[in-house]
């Protein structure tokens, strides 16, 4: 296999050459009937290549795209990692081979937020600077894969657990997915499964946590238990 | 001839209205998708007649065209149909034909299912070597597509299962194609064409097997993979009579002993710069004229392509392409000296095709070509290469150069 080496070299330096660091330009959205708030960039990807129907968790979605401009270039290179053209090459391939079908187009930003709020199960994109702060529409984080980013964390809260919810013997698992600033903050909690009342004690203890200092942002995904009183 | 430039045209027609009208309508609640394409070419060649043409002379009868419809009733079943019809000089002869057609259910990521005429999965591009407008080339690398006879691989009438997993520790994705069908080859194909000064064919085709699994490696845009296929074909009809020549025609008959076909192949992506390279190994053991003889082809061939996006509405290209071909009889044919072809130096067994194109988008639906082609060798007489005897009566010279301008419209 040592053959291999020098051309895995070479493919691997050109990629870095050629790679643009893009700021993050845009913003995923999806219409509000989509329980999650988080999506990992390889589900993102599945969707809007056509790989997959739906979330991991079975959840169904139906991807709108921009037409050609800097919202979609922003959005092909940065989340599917092709150029706007060769995205519309892979599109029509499934077309006129029978494996898939061209997905909705839309005009602009707003067009794309109306038809998302309007469509249960729509996901699309907007630019950044974007008002998708619409009835029907949430902005979803992108998380890389499987991010394990490890920080060390130096004060936890305790939730507060429903005395209700307690003496019912109502419990679980909560899984939350925490941006943390580099100072070690949390700057934002976005619910990926659990017991929604259960959740909004969890949110609101895990806001107050505070984790070691760190070069960059990290997304952490944590689980807080409730275990039920038997 | 008329009638179809006047079919082509209604296929514009139609194109025009579909993009300004949306290609989509409603039925009972399902959206159901139009698409179709269109493609006119021209080739001069300075010398040998290539493809069935008289390029020599320059000629325009190298046009193809399709139209589909297909429906997603559920998220996870698409149904479909896609009719094709075309003419590349004498073959073809514009016979519209079922592209494609049936249904497609992806149960999961990892599993989906196929059936129906279905197209082969053979390699980077086999699938889509109709489909001129998604490629830079006019003419894809003939050494691993060739063009004259895209009925031996392009589909099968029977069923696929399909998947993409996810490998861990983050090496990337494997997709895996498998199926299963028959292959039942056009009269009007390069194959029945070639043999038809003394074969008439009235059937060619058979059992098609075969899988592919390709790695969508860690290095962001690169891709490779391998495939394989294996046919067990006949082919029926009558034939001059190779022992008494003079005597009428007899009944004729040929099968596959065994016929299969190996291909590896990557495919890199970085910015606007594309480059692929694919090897084929393609061998073929048959009994031919009822088993009082035997032929065996054995086939290498591969190509080197790269191509560039200088703007976004420029794309620049080259590939270089071999091909080589040894051929052994046995039987009659051998007792009448017919010789063994293992030279693959000479150019009657071998292509060797060096290549330039320049690719225009004059809009998001309609694009124009135009390439060279620099050719030493014309592969064999016997067997359909892009060369063959019947626009070249008067033999063969070693170097042909082409020019091809095409043109193709899709929505």
């Amino acid at each position: 296999m040592r053959w291999l080496t020098a051309p895995l070299l070479v493919a691997g330096l050109l990629n870095f050459l050629c790679a643009s660091a893009l700021a993050s330009d845009v913003k995923v959205i999806a219409n509000a009937s989509l329980k999650a708030d988080v999506i990992s960039a390889p589900e993102l990807r599945r969707i809007f290549l056509q790989e997959s129907s739906s979330l991991d968790n079975g959840t169904r979605l139906a991807p709108v795209l921009e037409k050609d401009g800097p919202v979609h270039k922003a959005f092909s290179q940065e989340y599917l990692g092709r150029t706007q053209e060769d995205l519309q090459t892979y599109y029509r391939a499934l077309v006129f081979t029978g494996r898939g079908s061209m997905p909705k187009v839309l005009g602009s930003d707003a067009e794309v937020v109306a038809y998302v709020a309007a469509t249960r199960g729509a996901i699309g994109y907007v630019s950044n600077d974007s008002d998708a702060a619409v009835d029907g529409v949430k902005t979803l984080l992108v998380v890389p894969a499987g991010n394990t980013a490890q920080r060390k964390l130096l004060t936890s809260v305790e939730p507060n657990y429903p005395e209700t919810l307690q003496r019912l013997g109502i419990g679980g698992t909560v899984r939350l997915a925490l941006t943390v600033a580099p100072k070690g903050n949390v700057e934002n909690v976005a619910l990926l499964g659990g017991n929604p009342i259960l959740a909004e004690s969890a949110i609101v203890a895990v806001k107050q946590w505070i984790y070691e200092a760190a070069h960059s942002r990290s997304t952490l995904e944590v689980s807080v238990p409730f275990p039920p009183r038997r | 001839m008329r009638r179809r430039f006047v079919e082509l045209a209604v296929v514009c027609l139609l194109a025009s209205h579909a993009v300004l009208h949306a290609q989509e309508f409603k039925v009972l609640g399902r959206t159901v998708q139009v698409h179709g394409f269109a493609s006119q070419g021209f080739i001069y060649t300075n010398d040998n007649n290539w493809l069935t043409m008289n390029t020599s002379q320059g000629s325009a009868a190298f046009t193809d065209f399709g139209l589909n419809m297909s429906s997603h009733l559920t998220d996870k079943l698409l149904v479909g149909a896609q009719v094709y019809d075309h003419n590349l000089g004498q073959l073809g002869q514009y016979h519209p034909s079922l592209d494609w057609a049936g249904a497609d259910y992806r149960f999961k990521r990892w599993f989906g299912v196929r059936g129906g005429k279905v197209k082969t999965t053979l390699g980077l591009y086999n699938d889509t070597q109709d489909l001129d407008f998604l490629r830079p080339f006019a003419l894809l690398p003939q050494s691993v597509y060739p063009t004259d006879v895209r009925d031996a691989t392009i589909a099968h009438l029977g069923g696929d299962i399909y998947g993409t997993i996810s490998l861990q520790h983050h090496l990337g994705d494997f997709s895996y194609t498998a199926y299963v069908g028959h292959r039942s080859d056009s009269i009007y194909s390069g194959y029945p064409y070639l043999l038809s000064t003394y074969i008439h064919f009235t059937s060619f085709g058979g059992l098609q097997y075969g899988g592919d699994l390709r790695w969508n490696t860690p290095i962001k845009g690169l891709q490779i993979g391998a495939s394989r296929l294996d046919q067990d074909t006949m082919g029926k009809g009558t034939s001059v009579n190779p022992s008494n020549p003079t005597g009428g025609y007899i009944p004729y008959s040929e099968h596959s002993k065994a016929d299969w076909t190996n291909q590896f192949y990557g495919g890199y992506t970085v910015g606007k710069l594309r480059i692929d390279s694919e090897y084929r190994r393609y061998v073929r053991d048959q009994s031919i004229f009822g088993g009082a003889s035997g032929d065996f082809v054995d086939v290498r061939a591969w190509y080197v392509s790269g191509a560039y996006r200088i703007l976004k509405r420029l794309q620049v290209g080259s590939y270089y392409s071999r091909y080589a071909i040894t051929e052994l009889v046995s039987g009659v044919l051998a007792a009448e000296g017919v010789p063994p072809q293992t030279d693959t130096s000479l150019p009657r067994n071998h292509i060797y095709d060096k290549v330039v194109t320049g690719r225009v988008d004059l809009n998001r639906f309609w694009n124009l070509k135009v390439e060279g082609h620099f050719m030493n060798g014309f592969g064999m007489a016997d067997y359909p290469d892009g060369f063959y005897p019947q626009q070249n009566p008067q033999g063969f010279k070693p170097d042909t150069n082409a020019l091809v301008v095409k043109t193709s419209f899709n929505f």
